[in-house]
């Protein structure tokens, strides 16, 4: 390894802690905090992966979709029996739930809705980069985003040097790189030249080969990044397959095998992350909730509100974070949806300014045109 | 003149080619036709498709959905059966081997380069089961013939195509003052017209309004699939009238009257003969095929060809072609992975597309590995062509396609697969040494670098050399 300068004080100031000379508070703030966002690609249905208990209305209109066996997170609300590690993490106050919220989007395309869950942005593909990079951007946190996924999530543009890591289906050999680098001269190649340095450098644990659909080796891979003091400070996963029009479910539907595949994911930065869990938040993103009540096949149509769900020693506290609407007709949007009374947008803004030890009203307007968004920081985060 | 030139307008030399004393001609002359199909196994149309489309979609909402309602289990393996039958998993890669097959031994090669790029400023990107179904015959049957037209005839062709009419949610789009708009309580989908705006024709600099969106989007009211019970959306395009706003529009300063189905031809007229739209769309030319920030001095020519020849494709694809053979030896543009991967498989002779008959699908089971392999290739190299993440298609820029990730993909292709899909008869030393010959300059100091495997000819060995050949910089870049 490299003893750059930079490896070198962290080494250094993480020896005077241990040797007890170096006061708590300052260690704290020197820690990287790590961001972790799951996309949920297809809709997420909020009402079943945090339902609310006892509500004849959903029961009545969601007949064959009722959970059984629902963990218990407080009186009003329960968590569906596949996300497990959630309700693990709930009892040690490191997972917590935003529910009735969405971002500002009511038109049910997943396409428009996908891509502004990303932008962050009112009009679909009107902007160009990610919420994700432009905060990385505003906050000078340049070359520090892991994608775990082929192509650049659009998420993450707008900010250089974003590494990505989805292990091609054979072990490639990167000596083949080192015959070839010395031909990359002149300026017109540097682009592909530091791109090579970036491959040069990854460890050998990143040199795998594996079926990129083994999410357990990504996710692994990720974590063991983003543990790294001088590793990723973001990192983005891409789920898709929450669009149940049918067959969706209770316990064991449809909509339960991608709650599982989310469970999976977290379980293994859990238990992968060791110490720097503490110093990580974990969201999830999607881009609208489905209707209350299910359709002809058991399955539910787009919708409105959603969940967040949240995990990390980064969170204040576990709760349930909500202005909750109600589910009667007049309390539906548009008679139909769960309502969204919180801009996720608000959540993300906030989770980014802890993160990257930013003012979030300076977030606000860098990152979405200062747009209102409440401040949630204080009840959501440990800041 | 370089050899580059070849691969810069083309994908490089096939063994049995030789360089053009006159490469300028040479390019020039591919222009005024349109190029036959070769593919010689199935060709579906587009109608054809669209009603495999139909079959699919309905199959599986109309009848599996609720015939499994309570099994999911079951519900997945009727739906596979359904994709086996529809076809749902194999017209894609079929279109992948016309495609790839054109793009290798097209006489007119130039011509399927702009092709490419027409399909992709056009662009219909992953939504529904559009990939599966629908952009390959969109692009052969709407880009295509109409490349010998004008620019204003091809927006014509593109707005009013099923393909892109479901693409961008215009059947979705009801004028509020409309018959249909009034009944339902329904009112506009913007997203179409955004995009012709944005996308296909004057792009931001023209500085249109939110207000200039709503009124072209009121103009485009009513062009929609005809829904049927059957076909679903799968339905001919029509003008509905009982959809379409009423009275006068205004788009970017010019009054509209009211005119039903022929508003439309207006505004795409003066949207496509507009300044800004003529300078955007000949800045993409010359970016795709010049460099990723061309100079108003590449630019001009250009422009000054789509004026003469009122917006003929015809003038303005050799005006571009003429600058980036005046600019070759002075500029660099980076090739995205298809377009490398076809001009691998041009100047190796390499054994892709799969031949038709291998490629001949019975409907009764899954295809086959080998039926999936190129389709599987340009997914695994990042570049799966119709399914581009956004309705800008994909990017034309190098910064977009140099990811750790993404690179070593290439190293993946060349040094791994690609071993596979060498001739038998092409697997020596010599072989390898005559394509560098046929198509580099610096055949020498490549050859060179690979020298110490001249003996081999086992897939190790030959991914030794590809692997290193295939990712120099002049081979990724021009």
């Amino acid at each position: 390894m490299n003893c750059t300068r930079r490896n070198f004080l962290i080494g250094g100031s993480t020896t005077l802690f241990l040797s007890g000379y170096f006061p708590k508070i300052s260690f704290a703030a020197m820690q990287k905090k790590n961001l972790i966002i799951i996309s949920l690609r297809g809709g997420m249905d909020g009402l079943t992966a945090v339902p609310v208990i006892g509500d004849k209305r959903l029961k009545k209109l969601r007949k064959k979709l009722i959970l059984e066996d629902v963990l218990n997170l407080n009186s009003d609300f329960g968590l569906h029996p596949k996300l497990e590690i959630f309700h693990k993490l709930w009892q040690k106050n490191q997972a917590a739930f935003v529910h009735a919220t969405n971002i500002p989007y009511t038109g049910r395309s997943h396409f428009d809705g996908q891509n502004l869950m990303e932008t962050g942005a009112h009009i679909p593909y009107k902007e160009k980069t990610g919420w994700l990079g432009r905060g990385l951007l505003a906050s000078n946190i340049i070359g520090k985003g892991l994608a775990i996924s082929l192509p650049m999530p659009l998420l993450l543009r707008g900010v250089p040097q974003n590494n990505n890591f989805f292990p091609s289906p054979d072990f490639v050999e990167t000596k083949l790189i080192d015959q070839i680098y010395n031909e990359f001269k002149g300026e017109h190649n540097e682009l592909i030249k530091s791109t090579l340095d970036t491959i040069r450098q990854r460890p050998l644990s990143m040199q795998i080969a594996t079926d990129s659909d083994d999410r357990k080796k990504l996710a692994l891979e990720a974590a063991k990044q983003l543990k790294d003091q001088s590793g990723p400070r973001v990192a983005v996963f891409d789920l898709d397959g929450f669009d149940t029009h049918a067959a969706q479910g209770g316990v064991d539907g449809a909509h339960a095998d991608e709650l599982e595949e989310v469970n999976k994911i977290v379980t293994i930065l859990h238990e992968n992350l060791g110490q720097a869990f503490d110093n990580t938040l974990i969201l999830t993103l999607t881009e609208f909730g489905r209707t209350i009540k299910q359709n002809g096949g058991y399955g539910t149509e787009h919708g409105y509100g959603s969940a967040i769900l949240m995990a990390g020693g980064l969170l204040k506290k576990s709760q349930v974070y909500t202005d909750w609407p109600g589910l009667k007709k007049k309390e539906l949007f548009e008679g139909r949806d769960l309502n969204s009374t919180i801009d996720s947008r608000a959540v993300y803004n906030s989770a980014m300014s802890v993160c990257f030890n930013q003012d979030p009203e300076f977030l606000r307007k860098e990152v979405f045109w200062g747009d209102e968004l409440p401040d949630l920081s204080q009840e959501l985060f440990k800041i | 003149m370089s050899l580059n030139f070849y691969r810069r307008v083309a994908f490089g030399l096939s063994p049995n080619e030789k360089p053009d004393k006159d490469p300028l001609n040479w390019a020039i002359n591919q222009l005024d036709t349109i190029p036959d199909l070769l593919w010689p196994g199935t060709i579906p149309t587009e109608k054809d498709l669209r009603k495999k489309y139909g079959e699919w979609v309905y199959g599986d909402r109309e009848v599996l959905r609720k015939k499994f309602k309570n099994d999911k289990h079951a519900y997945r393996k009727a739906k596979d059966e359904l994709r086996i039958k529809t076809g749902e998993r194999y017209f894609e890669l079929n279109e992948h081997a016309i495609r790839h097959f054109q793009t290798k031994y097209s006489k007119q090669p130039v011509f399927e380069r702009f092709w490419l790029f027409w399909g992709n400023h056009f662009a219909i990107s992953e939504k529904d089961f559009l990939a599966e179904f629908s952009t390959g015959p969109y692009q052969r049957e709407i880009i295509r013939p109409n490349m010998v037209k004008t620019f204003e005839e091809m927006v014509q062709s593109v707005t009013t195509s099923w393909c892109m009419i479901h693409h961008l949610d215009n059947s979705e789009s009801f004028g509020p003052n409309s018959k249909k708009g009034m009944e339902w309580g329904e009112t506009i989908n913007e997203n179409h017209a955004r995009e012709l705006l944005e996308l296909h024709t004057v792009s931001p600099n023209a500085v249109y309004t939110q207000e200039d969106v709503i009124q072209l989007a009121y103009i485009m009211t009513g062009w929609a699939h005809k829904w049927d019970r059957k076909n679903l959306e799968t339905g001919d395009i029509w003008f509905d009238q009982e959809m379409h706003q009423k009275g006068d529009k205004v788009v970017l300063g010019v009054k509209y009257k009211n005119d039903a189905k022929r508003e439309l031809a207006k505004v795409i007229h003066d949207l496509a003969t507009h300044p800004i739209c003529i300078k955007f769309v000949s800045t993409k030319l010359c970016r795709h095929f010049i460099t990723d920030e061309p100079t108003d001095e590449m630019i001009n020519p250009v422009i000054a060809a789509w004026n003469k020849s009122n917006g003929s494709l015809i003038e303005i694809h050799k005006a571009v072609i003429t600058q980036a053979y005046k600019y070759n030896e002075i500029t660099h543009k980076f090739h995205p992975p298809e377009i490398w991967l076809m001009q691998l498989s041009r100047m190796f002779d390499l054994n892709i597309p799969l031949s038709f008959e291998k490629m001949n699908y019975t409907f009764k089971s899954k295809p086959n590995n080998r039926q999936r392999q190129l389709s599987w290739i340009l997914r695994e190299i990042g570049h799966s062509p119709y399914r581009a993440k956004q309705p800008n298609g994909w990017s034309d820029l190098e910064v977009d396609w140099v990811s750790p990730e993404l690179l070593l993909r290439r190293f993946w292709f060349a040094s791994i697969e690609l071993p596979m899909l060498v001739k038998s008869g092409n697997r020596s030393h010599g072989f390898i040494l005559s394509c560098l010959k046929n198509n580099f300059e610096d055949h020498k100091n490549m050859a060179s670098l690979i020298d110490n495997f001249r003996f081999g000819t086992s897939d190790y060995d030959l991914g030794q050399k590809y692997g290193v050949i295939c990712n120099l910089p002049g081979v990724l870049k021009i």
